[in-house]
């Protein structure tokens, strides 16, 4: 039938298609005239730092202007993967995530950056490692890093009489948080807001237990849970079932003082500044460091870095590669560390000038949990990544909202895990 | 068939005011129950953006910040969104009610050998998801340099199977006497379809010409993969930028909402009115 | 299969003719129809069906978008198989529909009828039934979730008023998710199909209600004698759509749980979109579209056939 006959011809056409968009490549481009770069980036308007990355860029070389691709946010894997696919030459892409990170590099759709990457000057980037692929090559540059610390409001902790969280063990952080839970209905105050990601609970349990979150051995998230439901059970936070429902957003959480504690990235901090600049907040907020386990020596949290990447199709490969590089080297650091972005590259230099900020905290509590110990990833890289992702996301929820308990729960990951991804 | 105006049922001919109060406390009733959430849109609209996203929710706003709805146009450039917005949902409309209607014709009246299963094929490609064909359709429009271009959102939804199969079912109900008493008149196939079936379908039309707007109005995925630069930016892929990388200005977001909803109300009023005129099938003799 | 498609209506050569002038009518026929079809079918076939044939195509194949595919013959499908989490999801989406396309077919068929009359201020009732289709989806998501909201909704408080001991948790329940989805889908589009009806409506002559009722005939038997045959071909069309609408759901159900909790209501399109844009396998997602697109087409391709024999009869 005529359907069958235009199936195979398509089928035809499209394989005889498919492959010509693989090849092609960049043109060489003939350096010295002045440069139209082109990056992808996400909700340019609502992200301050590309701009402000830009410009100090252009500063620094004049003879190259540049042209932001603005994508949203919320889909912004799926328009880049679309973009790639289709041969696009836009010269610098912003990896959002380290899973498209693995999945990009691994079609090699990414320019290899290997030699900047093992520069002595780049050793000091935070969260570098997670890049390495093929075990020695690196296809992107971090120029940020986020961790997670303890945002507190000062008020609370002052009218409960209790000392600012310094050096909380996981039991006294939930004890904290049901002596700073007041009030009920419109007036009710949680003592901590756990945010419903599956971080919140299995991330910072791997960091500080040394589990693998792509092992397939889950029993040690089984302690983190018990602390979390324990929370959710003494009404000392939103329960999740809510939360996840009705999109509870965390900075309004903390903003309209509806929580004491809140766990969360360091991101946060520039959203807090300008909120608090804008008159939108009167928080009177603080960091501490994450809670640990009981015994632990030292402060262990985790986090991600955000990285630059060279496309493979670069219309301007090596501007391309002077953004990279700019945007990771200490003239990129202290640019965003001016708006309150947390630069992969921590000298003493960015701290100072990060603390010299209006509205930030300057106690020694906040500086102490802006460098903690130890940072570790939030998520081992691998192709198996977003796999594993779903998965342990999908047995999060059935916990939290109580449908299954830790036990069956972690069993049932471990199953998962084993057979779909193997 | 001669004339038929419009299928009044009885109540409206004879009015009982008992019956009348009745029907209006329920229709009222309903109506509101099913605007809750729209209404709730209207209130998230007029808040400070922490005070969006409360529970349990609160309905009226501590302060009205009527400034919202000034605010948005400093914030986003709306005029363009909703300018281009305008321009492709017109467009796209235009082209599917006219081939659409076209087509139809062709699948209802006319016979011709693989008619049917040309027809299958139409329909059965609505059943692919998009998500499936997304990557392989904008390698082909890369391909053909219409990338970040409005003309590739044009191309793509003005001939979709969706007007086909809404038109070609009206048509059905249009009886084939009436076509047959045209043909032996000396009336051209083509005349039939402009003279007659367009005339008579206009029910249909307007409630093609209506659900297509509001779907090109309100698509967000189709601007998104196709539309790069700010400036060809519709008005969905406006209130999206509203969400950032971490949290959402839920506030403008709604506010938006509710500016951009206020068009398409417009166009149901006026487009809904066709569906008490009737058939005017007056003059054309059966 | 050409025979089971046919529209019964007597076209134009279908009318008895001599068997020498046969060949050239139906040739001329022919080209006729295509005129007509044509403009539109060019657009269609170019920029929809052939990617759409090429992603089908694809589920032969390994493919990570960028790289020239690999021909992998049935393993996508044999995975397809073996992969419980597409298993639920087709579960799912099953159950969606089966809940989805009666209900909304009923509540826009009565909404059309209820609205189908000449009354003061029929435009403003019209467009707030319309209204939830137009209302933002976050917005949609939020109301909803809040209404079916376990310990303060207005929905379990109404049922505790009733009497119900222990009413459901709705999205945060594995067993009551998807009937939450389902309601609040419902909701959604009822004024969307109640457009389509409305214009149906308008297609049934007067004077065939104005004979029925001569003939004594009451309010329900005039329904089932004049109304509902005459909106056979738009109940066939709302049909159609809402099955495939129901089979491909995606906006709502990302919005309103995101497939959760757990996967109590992962859907179809879903999975296809994780396998896909998230995990990178393009083959495996064409695989699951393409199961998707057969199952729609023989749900149609049955559809169709009762709809046509009903006509005969």
């Amino acid at each position: 039938m005529i359907r069958r006959r235009m199936l195979a011809a398509v089928g035809l056409a499209m394989a005889t298609l498919l492959p010509l968009t693989a090849c092609g490549g960049g043109e060489d481009e003939a350096e010295g005239g002045p440069v139209e770069l082109t990056v992808a980036v996400w909700s340019l308007a609502s992200t301050p730092e590309f701009q402000t990355l830009f410009d100090a860029f252009h500063k620094a070389n004049p003879d190259i202007t540049i042209k932001p691709v603005d994508i949203l946010a919320a889909d912004y894997p799926t328009k880049v993967t679309t973009m790639l696919a289709g041969g696009d030459s836009t010269d610098v892409i912003t990896m959002k995530t380290l899973a498209d990170y693995v999945r990009f590099a691994g079609r090699g759709q990414l320019a290899d950056v290997t030699d900047l990457a093992t520069k002595p000057e780049s050793a000091k980037l935070a969260g570098l490692d997670q890049y390495k692929q093929d075990g020695d090559k690196y296809y992107a540059l971090p120029y940020r890093q986020d961790h997670w610390v303890l945002y507190y409001n000062k008020k609370m902790f002052d009218t409960a009489k209790l000392p600012y969280p310094e050096n909380l063990t996981w039991d006294q952080y939930v004890e904290a948080a049901k002596k700073l839970t007041t009030g009920t209905g419109d007036k009710k105050v949680y003592g901590a807001y756990q945010h419903t990601w599956r971080s919140v609970v299995q991330a910072i349990s791997a960091a500080q237990n040394g589990g693998d979150q792509l092992g397939g051995d889950y029993k040690f998230f089984a302690e983190q849970y018990r602390t979390a439901l324990a929370l959710q059970e003494a009404g000392a936070t939103q329960d999740f079932g809510t939360a996840v429902t009705q999109k509870t957003g965390y900075a309004s959480m903390f903003e309209s003082q509806k929580t004491a504690m809140l766990p969360m990235g360091t991101w946060f901090i520039a959203k807090l500044l300008s909120e608090k600049k804008k008159g939108t907040t009167d928080v009177d907020w603080g960091i501490a460091p994450m809670p640990q386990r009981t015994g632990a020596s030292g402060v262990t949290t985790f986090g991600a870095p955000t990285a630059f990447a060279v496309n493979k199709k670069a219309k301007h490969a090596a501007a391309a590669k002077k953004f990279v590089e700019f945007a990771a080297s200490i003239e990129g650091a202290k640019a965003i560390a001016g708006i309150g972005v947390v630069p992969a590259l921590k000298t003493d230099e960015v701290l100072q000038q990060y603390f010299a900020l209006q509205g930030m905290p300057t106690d020694e509590l906040s500086k102490k949990a802006f460098s903690p110990d130890k940072i570790n990833p939030e998520m081992p890289v691998s192709d198996k990544t977003a796999k594993v992702d779903t998965v342990l996301n999908e047995e999060h929820q059935l916990i939290m909202t109580k449908q299954k308990s830790i036990d069956d729960a972690i069993k049932e990951m471990e199953t998962r895990v084993k057979n779909e991804i193997g | 068939m001669s004339t038929a105006d419009t299928a009044a049922p009885p109540a409206a001919r004879r009015p009982r005011p008992l019956a009348q109060v009745v029907l209006y406390t329920v229709l009222g009733l309903c109506a509101v129950a099913i605007l809750v959430p729209f209404l709730w849109m209207v209130s998230a609209s007029l808040k400070r953006n922490n005070e969006v996203l409360t529970s349990p929710i609160r309905w009226i706003p501590d302060e009205f910040q009527w400034g919202n709805f000034t605010r948005i146009w400093d914030q986003i450039p709306l005029g363009t969104y909703l300018g281009n917005t305008v321009f492709l949902s017109l467009v796209i409309t235009l082209l599917q009610v006219l081939t659409g209607s076209f087509a139809a014709y062709g699948f209802a009246k006319v016979r011709f050998r693989g008619r049917d299963a040309l027809f299958l094929a139409y329909i059965a490609t609505i059943a692919v998801p998009w998500q499936a064909y997304m990557i392989p359709q904008y390698i082909m429009m890369q391909k053909a340099g219409l990338t970040d271009t409005f003309l590739s959102l044009i191309l793509l939804q003005a001939f979709g199977a969706f007007g086909v199969f809404l038109m070609r079912q009206y048509y059905l109900t249009i009886p084939d006497e009436l076509c047959e008493a045209a043909r032996v008149d000396g009336l051209s196939e083509y005349g039939i379809w402009a003279r007659i079936m367009l005339p008579l379908s206009r029910p249909a039309l307007a409630s093609l010409a209506l659900l297509t707007f509001v779907n090109t109005w309100n698509d967000y995925m189709g601007p998104f993969i196709y539309l790069t630069s700010n400036d060809l930016w519709t008005i969905q892929l406006g209130l999206r930028s509203f969400v950032g990388q971490y949290d959402a200005d839920y506030a403008m977001m709604m506010t938006g909402s509710v500016l951009s909803v206020l068009p398409i109300l417009v166009i149901f009023l006026l487009g809904q009115r066709y569906f008490i005129q009737g058939v005017a099938t007056s003059g054309i003799k059966g | 299969m050409a025979d089971l498609l046919t529209a019964p209506t007597a076209a134009p050569g279908a009318a008895p003719s001599p068997p020498r002038a046969r060949p050239r009518r139906a040739r001329r026929n022919t080209l006729i129809g295509w005129s007509f079809i044509l403009p539109n079918f060019l657009g269609f076939a170019l920029l929809t069906l052939v990617p759409v044939a090429g992603a089908l195509a694809l589920s032969f194949m390994e493919w990570d978008s960028y790289n020239p595919p690999e021909w992998v013959g049935l393993d996508n499908f044999e995975r397809l198989l073996r992969d419980e989490s597409t298993m639920i999801a087709l579960r799912n989406t099953a159950y969606y529909a089966l809940g989805h396309v009666p209900l909304t077919m009923l509540a826009a068929l009565g909404l059309a009828l209820l609205l189908n009359r000449r009354l003061r201020g029929v435009g403003f009732f019209r467009a707030a039934a319309f209204f939830p289709y137009v209302t933002s989806l976050v917005a949609v998501a939020i109301v909803w979730n809040m209404l079916f909201n376990p310990e303060f909704g207005p929905v379990n408080q109404f049922l505790s008023w009733l009497g119900v001991d222990s009413p459901p948790g709705w999205t945060t329940s594995v067993d009551w998710a998807m009937p939450a989805v389902i309601l609040t889908s419902v909701w959604r589009d009822m004024g969307y199909y109640m457009v389509l009806f409305l214009a149906g409506l308008q297609a049934i002559p007067t004077e065939h209600h104005e004979a029925a009722r001569v003939d004594g005939a009451n309010a329900w038997q005039r329904f089932r004698a004049v109304t509902l045959p005459g909106l056979r071909p738009v109940t066939f069309l709302v049909l159609i759509l809402l099955t495939v609408q129901s089979f491909k759901v995606f906006d709502l159900v990302v919005v309103m749980t995101d497939g959760g909790p757990g996967r109590a209501t992962l859907v179809l399109s879903q999975q296809i979109y994780r396998r896909g844009i998230i995990e990178g396998e393009f083959g495996y997602a064409s695989a699951i579209s393409l199961v998707l697109f057969l199952l729609v087409l023989v749900l149609t391709l049955t559809q169709f056939w009762f709809n046509n024999r009903r006509e005969r009869s």
